[in-house]
């Protein structure tokens, strides 16, 4: 029974440990960055703003554009697709796909910029 | 039966959490838990607490007391992560903080933003608490015939016994288990039902007539008083005796029942559309009847999407990702797997108008998605199903709970009283439980998806801008956050209150305070910008910003 282990200590939900962090409270201070990396950082919040700006705009052509095109037509009430009416599909399953959709690709653009303007090694 | 599949959902989700932190004993162990978790994981962990009562329950007795409509509140839900994976995500993980108290006084340094932050998050927890504890009493309540306050005090129990026993949150994989458990328990009963109703009810739940007539001898519960408005001569039966109702208004009281004969006429109720009419099938929603549906759902909707990014139980959460690159990964995979869990609620809802429409009459539309099993089937399956749905509804409200519970008394305990104890620490989700429980008790008639939809139009009115402007614009000052997050916070509790309290007025003014969203977070930001505008940020401020657009990677 002396099996050795790796350091024994006390292990806590993130709340608790939180909560008992809290005491130390997050100071503010100035971040310690290069000119170099600050240059970086500053190119890649430029370039993040942008992909963040796209989607959002994409969103808002789910939950905008898609609402507003109901209102406006409303002849689409009446028309059906395999027994259902086009306007309640439009409001109970083609928003997923388009917010999946969204998701996926600025997850990709996102994670893209991050490699494009990594540090060169 | 169904009390002992509840009882079954609370002992797994012990058990779970009780493996869960006897099996993180060690530090290395810990890490793999805490650090090495994978973004598919933290998602499902996500949606478990994410997935509440208001979506179990909520969403399908909103569909059938406001229409078809009603179903843009889960792709409001779903859309928020979207924003959150575009805007949030990555930095938000950057920062270190895993509260927005703690990001505000990371990002500004002011301890009076960090304050005011956590009477936010009071508010917000508060807002979305009430209304958890309010579908639990009424599960318990449909399912076991005990008065509602019975069953609002044994959630409350329930939460208490949970949070005092631990381990329920310690491990994301209660978390996970839970989602699975919640999806389970809702496709699997929305299957049974659409397969068991016959084609007659498939039929006539894609092309729903309006409730004017009741189709066979019904009995209606009325548990809250409400007014009915007789339009033709009636005979009911109340309570045992018969009553013959000439056209007029009639008050009901509260715990009375009205059997109604096949093919009276539905009397009208203040304030909803019967189920099933034209405006009941538009794809609009029109909150509070007040004839502006296109204003109402654009409003719902920017309250949806941009709040989810301020729910204290939710941010948290992104924490146990180990890097600002997976929390996105998070946040991308919690916008499919919600997505799949909320292509279920429309069943509920469409069958729930043609088999349940008298629901809508006594209010008691939340319990839709418990009363259809029974009225499907009255045999054991029926009773089974009734009973793993119950159980759906009640993992969702003690993960939501148990979250909204914790941030709030951390909340309570460390950002208003500095300085407490871990005693108080202990103490405090037992008290905030009790008090929750007395704000329940008398929220009995405003439904699920209401409080819900308030808590998200102030998390947005709030947070969003702080967390908005806070990592993507360097000149945001203290003095600026600290404005409009005031008048945010002003703006939206106050139109929640005016219509709860006073009654909502006619016309445009009811939509614009029933879902205030529209006007109070463009006003928010406007003063958050105009007032960090007329100031000078600190000299760090650029770099503190910048910071957190840098993969940790290359840093």
């Amino acid at each position: 029974m002396s099996r050795k282990g790796p350091k024994r200590i006390a292990v806590a939900s993130p709340q608790t440990r939180l909560a008992m962090a809290r005491r130390s409270a997050v100071r503010a201070e100035a971040p310690h960055l290069g000119r170099a990396d600050l240059e970086r950082a500053r190119r890649i919040r430029r370039v993040q703003l942008r992909a963040a700006l796209t989607a959002l705009a994409l969103l808002t052509v789910v939950v905008v554009g898609l609402p507003l095109l109901l209102a406006a037509l409303p002849e689409l009430d009446a028309v059906r697709v395999a027994g259902v009416r086009v306007s309640w599909l439009a409001v109970a399953v083609l928003p997923y796909g388009g917010l999946v959709a969204i998701a996926v690709v600025q997850l990709r653009r996102a994670e893209r910029i991050e490699r494009d303007h990594g540090e060169p090694r | 039966m169904i009390g002992s599949a509840i009882l079954l959902v609370v002992a797994i989700t012990l058990l779970i959490g009780a493996r869960g932190v006897a099996a993180m004993r060690t530090t290395s162990d810990f890490l793999v838990a805490s650090r090495r978790i994978s973004p598919t994981l933290n998602a499902a962990a996500v949606s478990g607490e994410y997935l509440s009562a208001a979506s179990f329950l909520g969403v399908a007795g909103l569909v059938v007391k406001d229409g078809i409509g009603a179903l843009w509140y889960p792709v409001g839900f779903t859309a928020g992560y979207v924003a959150m994976l575009a805007l949030v995500a990555a930095p938000m993980r950057r920062t270190g903080a895993l509260t927005v108290p703690d990001f505000a006084e990371a990002r500004l340094g002011s301890r009076r933003l960090r304050t005011l932050s956590a009477v936010v998050v009071l508010v917000i927890a508060t807002l979305y608490l009430v209304p958890q504890f309010r579908a639990a009493g009424q599960v318990l309540r449909v399912v076991s015939g005990t008065p509602y306050w019975v069953g609002v005090v044994v959630a409350g129990a329930a939460v208490a016994v949970t949070l005092a026993l631990g381990g329920m949150r310690a491990a994301t994989y209660v978390q996970a288990f839970q989602f699975v458990l919640k999806l389970a328990l809702f496709v699997g009963p929305a299957i049974w039902l659409v397969a068991t109703v016959g084609p007659t009810v498939r039929a006539a739940a894609l092309e729903p007539v309006e409730f004017t007539r009741f189709a066979h001898e019904t009995p209606v519960q009325f548990r809250f008083g409400t007014t009915l408005t007789v339009t033709e001569p009636t005979t009911v039966v109340d309570g045992g005796a018969p009553r013959q109702l000439v056209p007029g208004e009639y008050p009901v009281e509260a715990g009375t029942t009205w059997t109604f004969p096949t093919g009276a006429d539905v009397p009208d109720v203040g304030g909803s559309l019967p189920p099933g009419g034209d405006a009941w099938t538009r794809p609009l929603l029109d909150t509070d009847g007040g004839g502006h549906p296109v204003l109402s759902t654009l409003s719902l909707l920017m309250a949806l999407v941009l709040g989810t990014m301020g729910l204290p139980h939710i941010i948290v959460r992104f924490h146990t990702s180990p890097d600002g690159r997976s929390a996105r990964r998070t946040a991308a995979i919690t916008v499919a797997l919600l997505s799949a869990f909320y292509l279920f609620p429309v069943v509920y809802g469409t069958l729930g108008a043609v088999l349940v429409p008298e629901l809508y009459l006594s209010g008691d539309t939340d319990t839709v998605v418990v009363a259809l099993p029974q009225r499907v089937d009255d045999g054991p399956m029926g009773v089974a199903v009734t009973a793993m749905l119950s159980a759906g509804a009640f993992a969702a409200f003690l993960a939501t709970s148990l979250g909204l519970l914790l941030a709030l008394s951390s909340a309570v305990a460390h950002d208003l009283l500095p300085g407490a104890g871990l005693r108080r620490l202990r103490l405090a989700p037992l008290a905030g439980a009790v008090v929750i429980v007395a704000l329940a008790l008398p929220a009995v008639n405003i439904d699920v998806g209401v409080l819900v939809t308030a808590a998200f139009a102030v998390a947005a009115a709030t947070f969003c801008p702080l967390l908005v402007l806070g990592i993507w614009w360097p000149r945001l000052t203290a003095p600026g956050a600290v404005a409009g997050v005031v008048v945010g916070l002003l703006a939206s509790v106050g139109a929640i209150g005016v219509d709860l309290f006073l009654g909502a007025p006619e016309g445009l003014a009811a939509s614009l305070l029933g879902q205030p969203a529209l006007w109070t977070v463009p006003l928010a930001f406007a003063v958050m910008v105009g007032v960090s505008l007329r100031g000078r940020p600190p000299a760090w401020a650029a770099a503190a910003t910048l910071r957190l657009h840098l993969d940790e990677a290359t840093t």
